[in-house]
């Protein structure tokens, strides 16, 4: 059944997109958080598009782009992290003076860029979705116009990120070269059937791991990161985090699973993400122990988290990859509100001097948090634990005993680093007030719904996992 | 229906916990109150399972079992004669703990019993798992309530002392994670079907070279626990650490949750590794029985002092536990319970003492039995049951113990005794010094004896004392049937994977024994959904 329908979730997002847009320039300043409200709606009717066309298998633009339960469970995902971001940046933008109303509408652009990325199999069109998603990127991490950080941030992620879109152009060219395909089951294949175009083919392959090895933000392509994260608004730092990872690493999983089946063929590029999922779990955690900054621990924390994910791609589980991305989504986005909820007007409390105390100053926002932190470092009964344990039960399954190691002692170095946070907020004394705009419905909603999410996905994960089992074995990505 | 029994003394202190979060955090003694109430109550829902508990039986009991997440991860518990004792001593030590910090526990009532509460979950949870999954999240579960309770209510050196207690504890069992990984799914690969229950593990014979590694990531993580030499350095820095309250628990209940790792899981599961470390395994807990004496010694600190006879016990009950015989295992069972009761009780008594003088150190004391004769009366029963006196709990584990280990191997057990020895040494010396002679410090003058709440709180321990050192058929009686099943399982394994190899059959990773009899149903069910 090829309608246009079958399009539905992203014109709706793209339509609501374009109605900010327009209406920003009817409201007043002071009425643009109902811009918010409708893209809050929007992003429900989307969601509800999703929902709509489950079991149903689509395809659509002669397979360039097409919908089937892992790509709509995913699509959920990331319409979910944005309805989270939209409700912590609400007051939030007010707060931090940076109410445009382009805000929203960037947020969906970006969102609707995701959403084609994962639903199309085709390296083009992939890279149409990725440079929405990146162009807004920019412009949303450079919306504290009068901040610096904030215009270096966007300097930076520009500058960086235009290299690493260049990189992936060539590779796909590459990969042209050597194969005469950009949908993926045939660059796939054409790789595997070893001509003497392997050389062409593996250097193709190599620059695209450049290229959304930015993206998603692992060593040795993560100078961007924790610049960027401190000095991007709060709530976009937790889209950043969470959003364009999730889509790079599908689309990686996409390439690489099927390519890694062939065992023999792909032993360099296998070598190569190995070597990349070890130093990023270490490199990433091992920097972390340094910050100070709140913002820049989270940073790091996030490399850090993109090297477990990558261990997934690793051992080609789409199951373990999609559960993580999910977990991951509920605490890292929870654990970057409450960051946001100790803010005031003009100033956000960032530094680990100021969270002396606030576990008793605040007793809800310090549990949460304190629950975000502990599901993040991998304790059971929260997601995180869950999480990572399928990923690296599923790379012992495959083999990767070293890799595992590696892994799990890495998340012992972070352990420390979360716990410090808690330190901080528990075991500190305060040594001056930290005064909070505590009047916050909305992040306090979001807060709720990522901390119902991290313990339901760490007690009784059931019935998410039930889908994305279903969902994997019905119809695999690839 | 039957009372799911097990599930409501396992959980109804995380209850008392979830209940506690919507009460004013004013109404300090409203909190504290039900705290004692819930307390009790789980204690004597406890004594529920030991009058029930069915001692011919090496199966477990009270087996409780419902789908959980799939994939071999289901909710399975129950109990054997070995873990029925170490759930009573918890459930026993709660009521006791709760009124020891009745008033010691000023600032944060609220939280602090919340996070009590919830480590005993956390504890009684890892004794009743019999699905490794299920285990392993008490296990790690359990470490955030005692890092909060030490880098909260902790001493000057909180922080620190903490974070190496979670760090170390994490250490051992992350790789204790990526074993039960492997024989995840080396059991998936046998089977066809994906378990995570101990027994199926219980009849998987692993090649002997895989159970080496097995063997080390299980041991070190429940050795760090114990903690055996030279993994106990968390150990002291640990313990002084923490409020009074929190020292109890830890060297109560939490020390034992390594020593009940061995003999649940690293020892019937990887029999042969096990003989093949015995040797240095054994030398290990001489140097730590050794070593923590001669540390007990010179401490100028009570409760460092106590903290390192504990290494030194400890030492004894391990090398107790791997004589593998039957006295042997009874009596570092017992030992445990012993251990538990009286080092609990010693540190309660330097808690009494620190609240009423806020120093533990030994040279500001003296005299201290002329202003309190009856805490002397309570303080040398602990001291001496602790020793090891007859008459008291700790000589009828001491002796099964140090029967076991001759019996076993001569030489370590001649140099185990030196525990005994060197036990009697620093404890008397300590109780010479703190509570005898004169009266040097001023402060002490104006210490006041026991009051009614301290009196009462220690009298059962006591109680249990004299009870366990004169009449010890009552607790040895339910264990034994179990602890042959364990030995059977020790042995048994190694015979047939002998024979396997004698038929010329390539060694393999693993053989099962019988046919995974019903790998239960779950199992089966899992196999479809996955």
């Amino acid at each position: 059944m090829n309608t246009i329908y079958t399009l539905l979730p992203l014109l709706i997002i793209v339509a609501a997109s374009l109605l900010v847009m327009i209406l920003e320039v009817f409201f007043k300043r002071e009425d643009r958080s109902y811009l918010a409200y409708i893209s809050l709606l929007f992003l429900i009717a989307s969601a509800a598009a999703c929902v709509k066309f489950w079991n149903k298998s689509y395809s659509y633009f002669d397979g360039s782009l097409s919908l089937n339960n892992i790509v709509l469970f995913i699509i959920i995902i990331l319409i979910v992290a944005t309805f989270l971001v939209v409700l912590i940046s609400m007051k939030y933008l007010t707060l931090q003076n940076a109410n445009y109303g382009e805000y929203y509408a960037l947020l969906l652009f970006a969102l609707s860029g995701m959403i084609i990325m994962v639903s199309s199999a085709d390296l083009i069109v992939i890279f149409l979705g990725l440079e929405v998603l990146s162009l807004s990127s920019y412009a949303l991490a450079g919306l504290r116009r009068q901040d610096e950080k904030s215009n270096e941030a966007a300097v930076k992620y520009f500058l960086l990120g235009s290299f690493a879109s260049a990189f992936l152009v060539l590779g796909i060219a590459f990969l042209y070269g050597a194969t005469q395909a950009t949908a993926i089951p045939s660059v796939v294949e054409g790789l595997q059937s070893g001509s003497s175009a392997s050389t062409l083919g593996l250097v193709g392959l190599g620059l695209i791991v450049v290229g959304f090895g930015f993206k998603v933000a692992v060593i040795p392509f993560h100078m961007w990161t924790p610049d960027v994260y401190q000095g991007a608004p709060t709530p976009i730092t937790a889209f950043f985090s969470v959003g364009p990872k999730a889509v790079g690493f599908i689309v990686l999983l996409r390439i690489f699973a099927p390519y890694f089946q062939d065992a023999l063929e792909s032993k360099l590029m296998f070598g190569l993400l190995w070597f990349i999922a070890a130093i990023t779990m270490i490199g990433g955690n091992l920097i972390a122990l340094r910050q100070t900054n709140v913002k820049r621990i989270l940073a790091y924390s996030s490399i850090a988290h993109a090297g477990y994910l990558m261990v997934a791609i690793l051992a080609r589980d789409t199951q373990s990859l999609v559960f993580y991305l999910t977990a991951y989504l509920f605490m890292n986005i929870g654990a970057f509100a409450a960051v946001i909820s100790l803010g005031k007007r003009d100033h956000e409390y960032l530094e680990l001097e100021d969270y002396k105390g606030i576990g008793f100053r605040y007793p809800w926002i310090g549990a949460t948090f304190a629950v975000f932190l502990i599901s993040l470092a991998g304790f059971p009964p929260t997601g995180g634990f869950l999480a990572k344990f399928y990923v690296f039960s599923a790379a012992v399954r495959q083999g990767l005993i070293s890799l595992v190691i590696i892994g799990v002692l890495a998340s012992l170095v972070s352990v420390f680093y979360y716990l410090r946070i808690i330190i901080y907020m528990y075991m500190k004394e305060p040594s001056y007030e930290v005064d909070i705009h505590i009047d916050n419905p909305s992040l306090f909603l979001a807060l709720f719904l990522c901390l119902y999410g991290v313990l339901q996905l760490g007690i009784f994960p059931g019935n998410i996992l039930l889908l994305i089992r279903q969902a994997v074995t019905s119809l695999p990505l690839f | 229906m039957e009372i799911p029994i097990l599930s409501i003394v396992t959980f109804l202190p995380a209850a008392g916990a979830l209940l506690f979060i919507f009460i004013n955090r004013d109404k300090e003694n409203l909190l504290r109150y039900l705290a004692l109430i819930i307390s009790i109550a789980t204690f004597i829902a406890s004594l529920f399972l030991y009058f029930n508990f069915n001692a011919q039986t090496p199966d477990p009991q009270f087996v409780e079992k419902a789908a959980w997440i799939g994939g071999g991860i289901n909710y399975h518990i129950g109990i054997d004669g070995i873990s029925l004792y170490l759930i009573l001593l918890t459930t026993f030590l709660m009521p006791i703990v709760v009124l020891s910090s009745w008033t010691y526990i000023q600032k944060r009532v609220k939280e602090y019993l919340i996070f009590m509460f919830l480590l005993q979950t956390g504890i009684i949870g890892v004794f009743v798992s019999l699905n490794l999954f299920l285990f392993y999240v008490f296990w790690e579960a359990m470490l955030i309530p005692m890092y909060f309770l030490i880098g909260i209510w902790g001493g000057k050196r909180k922080i620190y002392a903490t974070v190496k207690f979670v760090l170390f504890t994490m250490f051992g069992s992350l790789l204790m994670l990526v074993a039960i990984f492997y024989m995840y799914n080396l059991f998936y690969k046998a089977t066809g079907t994906y378990s995570l229950n101990i027994f199926d593990y219980y009849r998987m014979i692993l090649n002997p070279s895989v159970q080496v590694w097995l063997f080390l990531a299980f041991g070190l993580a429940f050795a760090i626990k114990v903690p055996m030499f030279p993994f106990h350095t968390w150990l002291p820095d640990a313990h002084v650490e923490a409020p009074t309250a929190g020292s109890v628990v830890l060297a109560a209940v939490l020390l034992k949750m390594g020593t009940y790792g061995f003999l649940r899981f690293a020892m019937p599961m990887f029999p042969d590794a096990l003989k093949k470390f015995l040797p240095l395994l054994g030398i290990l807990c001489v140097i730590g029985i050794i070593y923590g004496g001669l540390m007990a010694l010179i401490q100028k600190d009570v409760k460092s002092l106590v903290a390192y006879s504990s290494v030194s016990h400890m030492g004894l009950i391990m090398l107790a536990i791997f004589a593998l015989n039957m006295e042997g295992i009874q009596g570092g069972i017992y030992q445990m319970l012993n251990h538990g009761l009286s080092t609990g009780a010693l540190f309660l008594c330097v808690g009494i003492l620190y609240e009423r003088s806020h120093t533990r150190m030994i040279k500001d004391f003296g005299g201290v039995s002329k202003q309190m004769p009856v805490f002397s009366a309570f303080f040398m029963i602990c001291m001496l049951s602790s020793v090891g006196l007859p008459g008291l709990n700790g000589f009828v584990g001491e002796i099964l113990c140090l029967f076991g280990v001759f019996k076993a191997n001569k030489l370590l057990a001649i140099l185990g005794v030196t525990t005994v020895i060197l036990a009697a040494g620093y404890l008397l010396w300590m109780f010479q010094r703190v509570m005898q002679g004169p009266i040097t410090n001023d402060k002490v003058r104006s210490f006041k004896d026991l009051n009614l709440r301290e009196i009462i709180y220690l009298t059962p321990i006591v109680v249990m004392m004299f009870w366990m050192g004169i009449y010890p058929q009552t607790f040895l009686r339910k264990m034994d049937v179990s602890i042959s099943n364990l030995l059977n399982q020790v042995n048994r394994k190694e015979a047939i994977f002998t024979e396997a190899s004698k038929e010329g059959i390539k060694a393999p990773a693993f053989i099962m024994t019988e046919k995974v009899k019903e790998t239960d149903t779950t199992a089966k069910e899992d196999k479809g959904s996955q």
